[in-house]
């Protein structure tokens, strides 16, 4: 009979467990993060319209998500989240270390699309209609509670 | 002063060569037939600011921009237009003063001052204009606007003959699918009658509002270009009206939330947008002189009605300007 050194063993034991949690782990977190934060699905929609507002004004989103504005007016606008083309104090004001987003001109029909990695209330506006207070706002929330609960559940 | 309100009189407007801002609520029938209001017009109207001043201009060779011509290129390829509808007009007070100390009276009522008679009071200050006029707050968006000016400022101020030079096309579109277009200029306005046009194209100076130089009834505005002439109205590629006077103008923005128009503490002097007016005011060249015409716009407003004049919004503007 062949004998087994039972520290091997033991040890054996011991990497066939972990290799158990981290897989299960491993496919648990992905398919929780799927869930929530796909960032190639379409969080919510704005619209922007011939009375320029971006409607809805507020959105409220989790991190990682995207947004889509429609120009559903026949006007043109733009998407504008970029307080260097801002003419007015306030007109577009970011998390801090946020990157900065700006659609161009947007013709009627046109959409945009921008996906948010920085949790934060993000302050953006239309150029031409600047001066008509054309402004909307996203919300982007933490995903540190959903990241938590699946982490806790696995370990 | 009350008598006065009434009194809209187009007909009796003495040697108006040229106007702008033209309000869309002359009533010429009711004043004609009386000597006492027509007499009332004809003071208003002999009291604009600027009548010395265009004396002294009316006949002198065209006088040369400082700095030399200046081309001004401005386009709007897609995107919709604000057509602006009847309203009235909140009367600012850092324009037309308080009933106490009021100010800009005198020129013809609409088109450059407007008398008390048409100005509702409350609490001891202006509210706004007592009957409606093409510069107020109501607007409905239409869709394919499109701009085309190329223009030369040559001229500096007003003179008998001008160096000025313009190619204007605007035309947009209803929701049923016509076509309203304004181009000009046949005839470029080579000085004013109650206040400059500076040869018929103007750059880089302040108008409207406490200026003077137009209607008081829009702010006063940073204007960047303007211009006065005479052109044609078509619909779907068929002239509706011939001639008829012009004026168009690139500003500062003069609008707020919901499109209301500003008074002047809150005009937003960092933003652009061009001004297109087509005012219900028709020239007699022979007797030198308006009389009041509704433009035949072919558009029909929801009460069946047809539009009585143009004054459409472009705001999706590239903008080009040299030195020759
Ligand atoms: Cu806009």
């Amino acid at each position: 009979m062949q004998k087994y050194n039972p520290y091997i063993i033991s040890l054996l034991f011991v990497l066939s467990f972990l290799l158990l949690a981290f897989t299960l782990h491993y496919h648990a977190g992905s398919a929780i993060n799927t869930q929530q934060i796909d960032s190639t699905e379409i969080a919510a929609t704005v619209e922007m319209t011939n009375t320029m507002k971006f409607n809805p004004d507020t959105v409220i989103i989790k991190n990682g998500q995207t947004v889509q504005w429609k120009n559903s007016s026949l006007l043109a606008h733009s998407v504008t989240g970029d307080p260097s083309q801002a003419t007015i104090k306030g007109s577009a004001t970011l998390p801090k270390g946020a990157d900065s987003f700006d659609s161009g001109m947007m013709d009627p029909d046109q959409t945009y699309q921008h996906t948010f990695s920085l949790p934060g209330t993000y302050q953006y506006f239309c150029i031409p209609h600047e001066g008509a207070k054309m402004y909307g706002w996203i919300i982007v929330e933490e995903l540190s509670k959903n990241n938590h609960t699946s982490k806790i559940i696995i370990k | 002063m009350n008598k006065i309100k009434n009194t809209f009189i187009p007909g009796i407007m003495t040697s108006l060569l040229i106007i702008l801002g033209i309000i869309g609520w002359a009533q010429p029938a009711q004043a004609q037939g009386n000597p006492d209001e027509a007499q009332k017009m004809k003071m208003l109207q002999e009291m604009a600011p600027y009548k010395g001043y265009l004396k002294a201009h009316m006949n002198i060779p065209p006088q040369e921009l400082l700095g030399g011509p200046l081309e001004v290129e401005i386009t709007q390829k897609s995107g919709g237009v604000f057509v602006i509808l009847p309203s009235k007009r909140k009367l600012d007070p850092y324009v037309f003063g308080t009933p106490q100390v009021p100010r800009a009276l005198a020129g013809t009522p609409g088109i450059n001052g407007l008398p008390p008679g048409v100005r509702g009071i409350n609490n001891g200050q202006y509210t706004e204009m007592e009957k409606p006029s093409p510069f107020g707050d109501k607007n409905i968006v239409m869709g394919n606007g499109k701009l085309d000016i190329k223009a030369v400022d040559a001229t500096a101020t007003d003179a008998g003959k001008t160096n000025d030079e313009i190619k204007f096309m605007a035309s947009w579109q209803d929701k049923q699918g016509n076509t309203y277009e304004v181009r000009c200029c046949g005839m470029l306005a080579a000085h004013g009658v109650e206040y400059p046009t500076f040869g018929g194209v103007v750059t880089n100076t302040v108008m409207h509002g406490s200026s003077r130089i137009g209607t008081a009834l829009m702010p006063t505005m940073y204007t960047y270009f303007a211009f006065w002439g005479m052109g044609e109205i078509r619909k779907n590629g068929d002239v509706l009206d011939k001639p008829r006077l012009v004026h168009g103008m690139l500003t500062e923005y003069v609008r707020k939330k919901d499109y209301e128009l500003a008074f002047d503490d809150e005009v937003t002097p960092t933003r652009k947008h061009f001004h297109l007016m087509v005012p219900p005011m028709r020239p007699e060249m022979k007797e030198q002189k308006f009389v009041h015409e509704d433009v035949k716009t072919g558009f029909k407003l929801p009460n069946g009605m047809e539009l009585p004049f143009w004054h459409v919004m472009f705001e999706n503007l590239e903008i080009d300007a040299d030195r020759r």
